[in-house]
């Protein structure tokens, strides 16, 4: 899939259409996002590990006022992609997305809801894909069973911010996680349960199950169960997938009465 | 040093309803139990997450939202941002091990300090049920 993606990214280069191309580059056996500007580059192509692209897109529109760039986007950084524009913190006019699927052991391995974007440039997506449903032990555990769960789980956390700093969805200048009136300063772990309930909170109808913070995460907090749950609750109580088409809106954040 | 122990409410009222029906629960000498602590606000959509679970983790045994009724909200859609962000809230403390009852959400107008008092005798009766809110006792192991 990496010689063909190459072949199609020189066509698209020599096209004109885009002023760069982001995506991953190798350097020392190390991989690190980068702005491919010259096809010579893309010898140093690389596709994993998996990063979250999208973040880099937005900052990089950030920087530079016109330019067009691709991106090379597996599913979870098209959907952050989708709902960066809602939050107008990307601009999907100067932006060619060249989608890439992720193989089933990638897939599994995030439990990702749909592990390929809309349209797939090069590669063969899964067929038949179903994610693994992480959700349904945890709704199953009677209330003292959850709250013993994440007491034991959230006395892990070493308040790195990691999980906040991967997520491609955390994109507030001022972060709550920073307000010393909810979270104290200089107090590890951080006070049960402010500190991850206001981080599930505010990604509610944002986050779009890449995985990114549980993969951050050195205390292996099993953070994406909270996510899951969430994302299945905004699709239970307003119909909302995050993620999904521009003319759907998140509803926290619409004026419209519950139904 | 045995104590009785009392269900703690934090009330979080809008200015132009919920607090003036509350008012007047008060003015008309209505009775209702003590439980509750109010906290005024302009708008119930004024109450985010933080300040709830801040409530909670700070000792209250369970929150009370009180706004206008749907179309009534000064502030046009206060009210329903408020109802969509509570439903999401009560998920999130149900995840957590957190029995949703101990959120609730209410409209009240500001003639209606029969249903405010009523209100109150009601939660707070369903809380004295659910007895003391977990996160307040961990509070009182950290003190
Ligand atoms: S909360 Fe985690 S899974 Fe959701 S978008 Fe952020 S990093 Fe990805
Ligand atoms: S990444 Fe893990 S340890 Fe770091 S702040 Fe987030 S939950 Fe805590
Ligand atoms: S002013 Fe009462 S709910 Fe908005």
């Amino acid at each position: 899939m990496e010689q063909e993606l190459k072949a199609h990214l020189k066509k698209l280069m020599a096209s004109g259409d885009v002023a760069g191309i982001i995506a991953l580059k190798s350097e020392r056996g190390m991989a690190k996002p980068y702005l491919f500007a010259d096809a010579s580059e893309l010898e140093c192509l690389c596709l994993t590990p998996k990063y979250p692209m999208a973040s880099v897109a937005r900052l990089l529109l950030d920087e530079d006022g016109a330019a067009r760039f691709a991106i090379v986007c597996r599913g979870c950084d098209e959907r952050a992609l989708r709902e960066l524009a809602k939050r107008h913190q990307v601009d999907l006019d100067r932006l060619v997305i060249v989608g890439i699927p992720c193989d089933e052991e990638m897939a599994r391995e995030c439990a990702c809801p749909e592990p390929f974007p809309s349209v797939v440039a090069v590669g063969t997506k899964l067929e038949q894909w179903e994610a693994e449903d992480i959700g349904a032990a945890y709704r199953a555990m009677e209330l003292d069973e959850k709250l013993a769960f994440w007491k034991h789980q959230l006395e892990k956390c070493n308040k790195c911010y990691g999980c906040r700093n991967a997520c491609p969805m955390c994109f507030c200048k001022d972060c709550e996680l920073e307000n010393a009136l909810w979270v104290k300063h200089g107090r590890l772990p951080p006070e049960f349960p402010i500190y991850h309930m206001i981080r599930a909170f505010h990604l509610a109808g944002k986050c779009i199950a890449c995985g990114e913070c549980q993969r951050a995460c050195p205390s292996d907090i099993p953070l994406m169960v909270l996510n899951t749950l969430l994302r299945e609750d905004m699709e239970e109580l307003f119909g909302y997938v995050s993620g999904t088409g521009a003319d759907a809106e998140n509803p926290l954040y619409t004026k419209e009465e519950m139904q | 040093m045995a104590e009785t122990w009392n269900p703690k409410i934090v009330g979080f009222l809008c200015n132009w309803c919920c607090y003036a029906g509350a008012d007047m629960a008060g003015t008309s000498r209505m009775k209702y139990p003590p439980n509750i602590r109010i906290i005024r606000v302009m708008c119930s959509s004024r109450i985010n997450a933080e300040m709830v679970i801040k409530a909670f983790q700070m000792g209250a045994d369970a929150v009370f939202i009180g706004g206008c009724h749907p179309g009534d909200c000064h502030y046009v859609d206060g009210n329903y941002r408020t109802q969509k962000r509570i439903a999401v809230l009560r998920r999130l403390l149900e995840h957590l091990g957190i029995d949703p009852r101990r959120l609730r959400l209410e409209w009240v107008s500001a003639a209606e300090g029969e249903k405010f008092a009523q209100t109150m005798d009601e939660f707070a009766k369903e809380v004295a049920e659910l007895g003391p809110s977990p996160l307040a006792a961990l509070q009182r192991e950290v003190l």
